[in-house]
Order: structure tokens, then C-alpha cells, then sequence
């Protein structure tokens, strides 16, 4: 006899996921997601993560939970970048390039200013 | 003060509720406030909620409200817009799978006319780490398949939602289902077909890239509901991101015991291995693709006996496109019901297109079956850019054909797609401008399908040659009175002979562009004039008077047609130019005649 059914099993595993999210920073105050599929990295978008990546391991770049993401389907505006935060509506920036994820650093994750001529 | 972005639903059934009218009343209302400033108004496609629609999103914080009427309007101006406090009395709390899409990019115009139910996750979760999808009710399907529903109740629900084939053909995906559960086991296999193919298409690769737990889920919910232990994905090698996502997907499912022996300690068992394709565009066609599994060369063999009776090695075999996998997961979560409610009555829930061509927002959009052509490609695709005129719209890929703008208010789904004169397709979506010429497009697509063609049957292999031949004549300004009549006819018994969907389609191209734009044939072939100017061989370039005589353009012929004293009128010798164009481009005096 099974005690437990795969409903509830899948529930445990559910609570599981977000607890292992949650402990990777998932609650910091703003979130970054760069589009990591083929099409993405192909414009440049392994640089911009790099760039990100870079500002958290060297400590410039505090209480931002970095992760990547899937295409979202803006083929042309590539590579993107989103940064949400809670109870704001996401940013979502396009064409991003080094140069481009080092001002988001400084002006919007630092300073909180969207730089709006690059927002989708 | 907060921002706020206000996203209407402007589906069908909420403007019959009278959506519109509630637009206008938020408008004027908004605008008396003196908040119009920090408050934008946006529409999306229909958002599935239609009973309890009209729906209304406030953002940020999501809070959507239904059954909205227009005395409720200045409440939601006041209290929410102005004094900051969500409206308990008219939010509705129906979490869908897409909703979480929408939470991200619901403000944007591009993604707000979309639906999003296969891609539902794709740019909203990390592909890479099953944790992200977990999160989001990943696996509950299958969760809810294994505790609650027996496999003849998951064939119903599959059936009952009215879900048909995406990869083109569009066959009713629970029949598929059903006969292959029919069949006597043990030894069945459950088949994801990855091999997209068509030029310019990648719904497929961004599917998988993005989310590919979903693929899985589906699979082995498809591997339970015919009583199969084995599934495959046939992904061609040149998706190297993909098969690597896939791999980890599949390692991660495994330690988490969704795949295996006892699934989430159930009795059933299941796993899934990945066959990578070599990339011929034939092994999509599902008999090919078997051979291609079994280590045979990738041919088509005569149907029936149909996969679901005798597929790979010749035991029963489930065959689906990854699109159609996808989309199983939020069946069985959200219900038949509620995905038969989306769509038109015969083609329901969504369709995703690689949306390409002359288009400002070139992407990977999903949207509502019904959707018209002119939608898509003027409201989420954005139109033409630099100011074109819209020419045609290519569905279908190479196996499809070119709509004109006569047809712009065409729905899609697989009768209207068909009935226009194209097809649906896997997805892939070419827009067309005026500078296109539509003898060159139909010679480029013959070109891949000629190319891509096995050679098995003869219609296909020797008629698609003979059409290539003759419109590769036609664009050189060698075409012949009664080249088209013998197009015509050439494409119409390839078509009817041919053995499998490469040759019976692959006429498509030419003779909806014959039909659609005859005049244009006739033009290469009567007067060799090619109108939009890309036929190169039928161009003729003249320098005019007003040539300052600066010598640019002599600088730069490579066949040295153009002769001529500086700050002297230069001349073009016809004899020997090559029509390369490299004067016309080099001229900064506008002073070269193209024609």
C-alpha cells in the first residue's frame, strides 16, 4: 500500500523547489534575468551575464538574484534583460551589450533609475 | 506617486461584455483624476477568462478583476489608482498556467495580444534548473495523472479538448492517442518529433531552450495514457543548446523520480532517451523519422499501417510534435473544458509562430486560434518597417503558400489556412513587402524542398527538379510562352502522386503565387521585367543626365561596362554588363537608373 500518492509527493517536492529558490536569493530586492537561449547568446548575450556575474562575485553588486532565462520571442530587440522587482511593474530592457549591463548596474540596480530609451 | 499599467482584455467575448465601452469610461475617468500621467492603458488577446469576463488588470501587484461593469470604473479610479488599495469585491482568483507570462510582460503591446500556454514558462524561469519549474505546478500534471485518472481517462480529456496536431497536419491529437492505446502491448514507444526544419522556423528550438521540462511532462503523461515505458526525442544534432538542455532536463527528472521505474512511487514506468537527426528536412515526416531511429536511411514509407499500428520497430508507436507536447500539461491541469474554450470551432487553444520577413518585431509569438492573419502581422508584429507596402504573408513554410492582402482577415486555424489557399504548418510565418519579388520566393523555397527531397518517389524527385529548372528560366529572362500552364500542371501531379507530405506539399509555394500574383509571372516571362528589381538577369541600368561624371561607378564595375571622361555624362555598355548592381549602389547622385 502506497501511503503517500504522487500529489502529494509532487506538492513536498514543490515546497522543496521554492525553499531551495527562496535560499538562493530569490527574496533580494530586485531580480535580473538574461535571455540565455541560442538566439540570445548569439547576439552577445554570454557577456552581458558575465558582466552581471562579475559585479555580484566582486561584491559591487549586492542583494540582486541573477539568473537566466528561455526566449521570450523579441528576436530582434536581443539581447534582453529583465529586472523585476516586487510590487513594481518588470523592466525589460533590449539590445543589451557590456557597455549597456554596466549602466544598468550603476543607474538602475544602484540608483534605481530605468533607463528608459533602452526598455522594450 | 505609483504607476500604474491598466491591460484590458479585448477578446472577442469582452467586447460583446463591453470592454470597449469600459476602456472609454476608464479614459475619461482617469483623465478627470488629473492621473493620466502616470497611468497607461493597454489590450491583450483574449485572456481565457472569458466567463468572468469583462477582465481588467491592474498592475503592478496583479490584481485582476472580473466582471467588470462601467459603474464599477470611478471605484477602481479612486480606491486603486488614486488611494493605492486593491478592490477585494472584483478580483477573481483563477490562476492559469499563462498567467505568470503575462505578469512580466502583460504591459508590453508586442506580448499583450499573445497567449502563451506552450510557452507559458519560456523567459520567465531559468531552463536549466528543474527547481524554476517545479515552482510554477511543474509535474503536477503528471502528479494529478498518476493518483487520480486512469489512461482511458487521460485519451478522454486529451480528446475532449479538441487539441490537433502541431507539427502541420493538424490530425486530432486524442484520436492519435486513443488508436495507439488500442493497440496491444507491451513493447510501445511514445515519440517527441524535434525535427524542425523549415527554413527561417524555431518554435521548436526556443520551445525546448526555454522550457523543456514541459516537453517531458507531456511525454510521460502520453507514455502512461497508451501503456508505453519508452519514449524518444528525435532532435536534429544542429540544436546543440537544446539537446544540452534536454540532457540536463532529463538527468534532473530522473533523480527527482519523475523518470524511471515507479514514477513518484506510483507503479508506472517510464524514461526517455534523445536520438539526435542529421538534419535532413524529410525525417520530419513521421515514417522517416522511424527509419531514421531504426538506424535506416531517413525515407518515407506508404501509409497505412499507420504509426499507431506498426511504427518504430514495428511495434505501436505515439508520434507528436513538441508544441503538441507542450500543450498537454495545461490540459490536464486547467481542463478540456476551459482549453476548448480558446480557439475556433475546429482548431482550439493556441498556435506559435516564428514570425520573420519584412516585420518590425521579428519573434516567437503564440496566439489564440481565430487570430487573423492581419492582427498578427500588423498589431503584435508591428507592421512593415522604412514605410512598405504589405505584399503577402507566407505560412507553412516551404510546404506552404502566399496570401495576399485579400486575405489578411483570414483566421487562423487548419480549415481558413486551407481554404485561403496555405496552411498552417509548423509555425513558420514569412512577411513579404513590395520589395520582394514573388517568382524569386517560390524559386528559393523549390530550391530547399528540391534539395531536401529523399528521391524515393519519382514525382517528387524528378518533377520538383523540372519546376526549379523552369522558374530558374523564368527569373533569368529565358521563360517561355506556357511556362506557367506547364508549372501548373507539373505542381498539381506532384502534388496528387507524390508519397509523403515533402513532395505532396512542395508545390505549395509556386502555384499560390502563380494564383496570387500571376501578373508578376507573366511580367519575367513577357516583357523580362522583374517589378520589385531582385531578378538581377532582367534588370537594365541606364546612367542619366544628371551624372556629374565623377567616375564612382566605372570604379567599381567588375565587368568594366562603363565608360566616360571625367566630369563627362557616363555611358553603360549592355553587351557587357553583368546587372550586378555595384553601380547603382555606388552612385551617390542618384543618377543610375535601375529597371
Amino acid at each position: 500500500m502506497n501511503m503517500v500518492t504522487p500529489l502529494e509527493l509532487i506538492r513536498k517536492k514543490r515546497a522543496q523547489a521554492v525553499g531551495r529558490i527562496i535560499s538562493s536569493g530569490y527574496l533580494s530586492t530586485k531580480r535580473v534575468y538574461v535571455g540565455m537561449a541560442t538566439c540570445e547568446i548569439a547576439a552577445g548575450s554570454k557577456d552581458v551575464m558575465e558582466v552581471f556575474r562579475e559585479a555580484i562575485a566582486g561584491g559591487t553588486l549586492r542583494d540582486v538574484y541573477l539568473s537566466q532565462k528561455g526566449c521570450a520571442g523579441r528576436c530582434n530587440l536581443e539581447p534582453t534583460v529583465e529586472v523585476i522587482e516586487e510590487g513594481k511593474i518588470p523592466v525589460k530592457y533590449g539590445r543589451v551589450t557590456r557597455e549597456r549591463a554596466r549602466e544598468i548596474i550603476d543607474r538602475h540596480l544602484k540608483k534605481g533609475e530605468i533607463i528608459q530609451e533602452w526598455v522594450i | 506617486m505609483e504607476k500604474y499599467v491598466i491591460t484590458l482584455c479585448d477578446g472577442t467575448t469582452c467586447i460583446q461584455k463591453k470592454s470597449r465601452e469600459i476602456r472609454t469610461a476608464l479614459e475619461a475617468e482617469i483623465q478627470k483624476a488629473g492621473i493620466a500621467d502616470r497611468v497607461a492603458i493597454h489590450l491583450s488577446g483574449c485572456l481565457g477568462m472569458c466567463a468572468k469576463g469583462p477582465i481588467v488588470i491592474v498592475n503592478p501587484g496583479y490584481s485582476m478583476y472580473g466582471n467588470v461593469t462601467i459603474n464599477d470604473v470611478p471605484e477602481i479610479v479612486q480606491e486603486h489608482l488614486i488611494k493605492g488599495r486593491p478592490i477585494a469585491r472584483l478580483t477573481i482568483d483563477e490562476d492559469h498556467l499563462y498567467n505568470r507570462f503575462f505578469r512580466v510582460f502583460g504591459d508590453a503591446d508586442f506580448f499583450g495580444k499573445q497567449m502563451r500556454i506552450t510557452l507559458r514558462n519560456c523567459g520567465i524561469i531559468d531552463p536549466e534548473n528543474i527547481d524554476d519549474y517545479l515552482a510554477l505546478r511543474g509535474y503536477e500534471a503528471l502528479a494529478k495523472v498518476l493518483t487520480d485518472m486512469t489512461p482511458q481517462k487521460v485519451v478522454e480529456t486529451v480528446k475532449k479538448s479538441g487539441l490537433r496536431g502541431r507539427g502541420g497536419a493538424g490530425f486530432p491529437t486524442g484520436v492519435k492517442w486513443e488508436l495507439t492505446a488500442k493497440e496491444p502491448g507491451p513493447e510501445k514507444y511514445v515519440i517527441c518529433n524535434a525535427d524542425e526544419g523549415d527554413p527561417g522556423a524555431f518554435m521548436d528550438r526556443s520551445a525546448i531552450e526555454g522550457d523543456p521540462h514541459t516537453v517531458i511532462e507531456g511525454m510521460i503523461i502520453g507514455g502512461f495514457a497508451i501503456g508505453s515505458n519508452k519514449g524518444i526525442i528525435y532532435i536534429r544534432a544542429e540544436y546543440p543548446l537544446a539537446i544540452k538542455r534536454l540532457e540536463k532536463a532529463l538527468a534532473d527528472a530522473r533523480k527527482n523520480g519523475m523518470l524511471g521505474d515507479k514514477i513518484l512511487g506510483s507503479d508506472f514506468s517510464f524514461d526517455i532517451e534523445i536520438r539526435l537527426g542529421a538534419g535532413a528536412f524529410v525525417c520530419g515526416e513521421e515514417t522517416a523519422l522511424i527509419h531514421s531511429i531504426e538506424g535506416a536511411r531517413g525515407m518515407p514509407r506508404p501509409r497505412p499501417p499507420f504509426p499507431a499500428q506498426s511504427g518504430l520497430f514495428n511495434k505501436p508507436t505515439l508520434i507528436n510534435n513538441v508544441e503538441t507536447w507542450a500543450n498537454i500539461p495545461v490540459i490536464i491541469l486547467d481542463g478540456a473544458d476551459w482549453f476548448s474554450s480558446i480557439g475556433t470551432a475546429t482548431s482550439k487553444g493556441t498556435k506559435v509562430f516564428a514570425l520573420a520577413g519584412k516585420i518590425k518585431n521579428t519573434g516567437l509569438v503564440e496566439v489564440p486560434m481565430g487570430t487573423t492573419l492581419r492582427e498578427i502581422v500588423f498589431n503584435v508584429g508591428g507592421g512593415i518597417p522604412n514605410g512598405k507596402k504589405f505584399k503577402a504573408v507566407q505560412t507553412g513554410g516551404p510546404s506552404g503558400g502566399c496570401l495576399p492582402e485579400k486575405y489578411l482577415e483570414t483566421q487562423i486555424d487548419y480549415e481558413s489556412l486551407a481554404a485561403a489557399g496555405s496552411i498552417m504548418g509548423s509555425g513558420g510565418m514569412i512577411v513579404i513587402d513590395e520589395d520582394s519579388c514573388m517568382v524569386n520566393m517560390a524559386r528559393f523555397f523549390l530550391e530547399f524542398t528540391q534539395d531536401e527531397s529523399c528521391g524515393r518517389c519519382t514525382p517528387c524527385r524528378e518533377g520538383t527538379k523540372r519546376m526549379l529548372e523552369i522558374l530558374t528560366r523564368i527569373s533569368e529572362g529565358q521563360g517561355q510562352p506556357g511556362d506557367i500552364e506547364k508549372l501548373e500542371r507539373l505542381g498539381n501531379m506532384i502534388k496528387k502522386s507524390s508519397l509523403c507530405g515533402l513532395g505532396q506539399s512542395a508545390p505549395n509555394p509556386v502555384l499560390s503565387t502563380i494564383k496570387n500574383f500571376r501578373e508578376e509571372y507573366e511580367e519575367h516571362i513577357h516583357q523580362h521585367k522583374c517589378r520589385a528589381g531582385v531578378c538581377t538577369s532582367l534588370l537594365t541600368f541606364e546612367i542619366l543626365d544628371s551624372c556629374v561624371g565623377c567616375g564612382a561607378c566605372k570604379k567599381v564595375c567588375p565587368s568594366e561596362a562603363i565608360s566616360g571622361k571625367r566630369k563627362e555624362k557616363h555611358a553603360i555598355d549592355p553587351q557587357k554588363c553583368i546587372h550586378c548592381g555595384q553601380c547603382f549602389m555606388a552612385c551617390k547622385f542618384g543618377a543610375i537608373r535601375k529597371g
